[in-house]
């Protein structure tokens, strides 16, 4: 299958007044389309920074990242905004809702930065709440739902512009065990039913689990997966 | 026109601060709007009044000018009427400001030609022109007093000291109804040795038009004499009694632009403050696809909208309290320029471009900084 993410000898460092510091060495992975990969690693191993980068959220210091074919490191500002809102979609471990909006105004968002009308922004965020199952709690402000419900209307949000890549960033480490079961589940379900690439930062097994791949990193460097290994690799 | 809602939302993010912040706004509003109503009742166009002109003594009111000069004046080009008058300035009843309104004596024969645009019923005014110890009232003075045609009044002199006895003859409607008027024979022989003089001079020129060249007759005429003149349009002559307090106008406007000044750093406080507690949302936002430059509008937007609803609550509250003073000043002496203190298109104008200036200066330096926030950054809890 061809790749939707290719990272090609990225290194990404980070200055601190003289002091470097070296978050990512010389990284080389491909994602093909439609896969879900879980990226694991104790903490500042640079799992993160990757998911940034590839989201577009961030610049490699070095290399490149390619992404639905698109280079991201020789886009503007103003063009990179554009290729996220078309192509990533994101979840957070905190869901970073806007409060003062509710659910329907949150999933709203994205389209608000497309050409459609007002009803064809209604039909797809009935939709992505549909697919979420929180057609019913479209009226209720983040405060007015549980964490799960949250982060499903986060996912809803991510998904209503019909983006290739979904980031997930510790997607259910904020949520009880039930909770983060469901919110599982309904990746999987986005990754199989939808076709959904996504990317996965995790520190819980049982999440990666999830996945079809494991990427691990240590200090900024890939290091071989128990779990078909032969698609991660570090340049040496 | 479709983050509409985002802004909205976000101006009543946190009510109490919003609507401090607002009310803030609502009074150097209401402040402005009045100050503001103030400079236009003061800067009055000079010739909207008619075409009235004042003459006084060049060195001020406490000198007076021969009667002769009346002669004279009348001889020049454009004069329709000229009557002399003197500003009695007794005291009715006592010295309370309530009681107080303005005593000029004049020349009944003139004064219907000089002020044509007041409205006076022919008979009273035959009446008041034949009777030596009559006088003539504004309908405002006689409805305070509850004045009745035939009443007696007793005013006592101050300055001139000798008493009026004078019985009411006429009532006359007009912008400014806060005068009597009586004969200027009242006053002769008892005058402390000014007798053959005059406080002032009123006269009519012909046109609006014609009151520059008029004036400017009449002080070159008198240049040279002992009792030199300044003369000028009605509406600069009673601006001068307010400026007696100093440059009334340069006030007003400074006291407006540090009002301004203070509002623009308050909401600019509010709105910074607000800014820093989303800069997590703006990253979201930022990640979610949007520009710099909508993000940069929103918050902009968030203090406009913030200032304009504070400018228009401001005015809609102005309207009733200028009315209000309005009302409260007739009773004084600066009565004179209530018919022109109102709220004006121009007024209302100048409140909905502070509101908007007040909403720039203070947005756009938080909506910078909003615009300009790192994604990676903003979502610290992800990174």
């Amino acid at each position: 299958m061809a790749s939707l993410i290719s990272i090609d000898h990225v290194t990404k460092i980070y200055r601190r007044g003289a002091e470097e510091i070296r978050v990512l060495q010389d990284l080389v992975l491909d994602v093909p389309e439609g896969e879900y990969v879980a990226l694991m690693g104790p903490s500042g191993s640079g799992k993160t920074t990757l998911l940034n980068l590839l989201a577009g959220i961030d610049t490699p210091t070095r290399g490149r990242v390619m992404v639905a074919g698109t280079d991201i490191g020789r886009l503007s500002q103003s063009d990179l905004a554009r290729w996220r809102a078309e192509n990533v979609g994101f979840i957070f471990q905190l869901y970073n809702l806007i409060p003062v909006l509710t659910a329907f105004e949150n999933v709203e968002l994205p389209l608000l930065l497309t050409r459609l009308s007002r009803k064809e922004r209604k039909e797809h965020v009935h939709t992505a709440l549909g697919i979420v199952g929180l057609g019913d709690r479209m009226d209720h402000y983040p405060r007015q739902l549980s964490g799960g419900q949250e982060q499903r209307v986060a996912i809803a949000r991510a998904i209503v512009t019909d983006p290739k890549l979904l980031v997930a960033d510790e997607p259910t480490g904020d949520l009880d065990a039930r909770s983060g079961e469901d919110v599982l589940t309904l990746l999987n379900r986005l990754n199989k039913e939808f076709g959904k690439t996504i990317v996965m930062v995790t520190h819980d097994p049982k999440a990666a689990a999830h996945a079809h791949r494991l990427v691990h990193l240590e200090k900024g460097v890939l290091v071989d997966a128990p779990e078909e290994a032969g698609h991660t690799r570090s340049a040496p | 026109m479709k983050f509409m809602r985002l802004v909205w939302k976000n101006v009543f993010r946190k009510k109490t601060r919003t609507f401090l912040t607002m009310g803030s706004i609502v009074l150097v509003l209401v402040l402005i709007v009045i100050l503001t109503s103030l400079l236009h009742a003061l800067e009055y166009d000079q010739n909207a009044g008619g075409n009235r002109i004042v003459v006084q003594h060049a060195t001020g009111l406490a000198n007076f000018m021969p009667l002769g000069y009346r002669q004279r004046i009348e001889q020049i080009p454009g004069v329709v009427a000229v009557a002399p008058e003197i500003w009695f300035g007794g005291i009715w009843k006592d010295d309370k400001p309530e009681n107080f309104f303005g005593q000029l004596s004049t020349d009944p024969e003139a004064w219907p030609k000089i002020f044509d645009d007041y409205a006076m019923p022919a008979d009273q005014l035959a009446t008041w022109q034949g009777e030596r110890d009559s006088f003539i009232a504004g309908r405002e003075l006689v409805n305070r007093y509850h004045w009745k045609l035939g009443d007696r009044i007793q005013i006592r002199g101050t300055y001139i000291s000798i008493p009026l006895d004078l019985v009411l003859r006429g009532i006359y409607a007009s912008k400014n109804e806060t005068n009597i008027f009586f004969h200027n024979k009242y006053l002769e022989n008892s005058f402390m040795g000014r007798n053959g003089q005059t406080g002032i001079y009123y006269l009519k020129a012909r046109s609006p038009q014609e009151v520059q060249p008029v004036t400017e007759a009449i002080n070159k005429m008198f240049e040279n004499s002992s009792a030199p003149t300044k003369a000028m349009s009605e509406q600069q002559f009673q601006l001068q009694f307010v400026e007696m307090l100093g440059n009334v106008k340069l006030i007003i406007r400074l006291i407006s632009l540090a009002v301004l000044f203070v509002i623009v750093l308050i909401v600019a406080n509010t709105m910074a403050m607000s800014a820093r507690e989303r800069v997590t949302e703006i990253a979201v936002l930022r990640a979610l696809g949007f520009l710099r430059r909508q993000v940069l509008g929103i918050v902009l937007m968030e203090a406009v909208v913030l200032a304009l609803l504070g400018g228009i609550v401001g005015v809609l509250v102005s309207l009733p309290m200028v009315r209000g003073i309005v009302e409260g000043l007739k009773h004084s002496p600066a009565a004179t320029f209530t018919y022109n203190f109102k709220v004006t298109g121009a007024t209302l104008l100048m409140a909905f471009v502070s509101s908007v200036t007040i909403g720039v200066l203070s947005g756009i330096v938080p909506a910078i900084r909003s615009s300009r926030v790192k994604i990676v950054d903003g979502l610290r809890q992800v990174v």
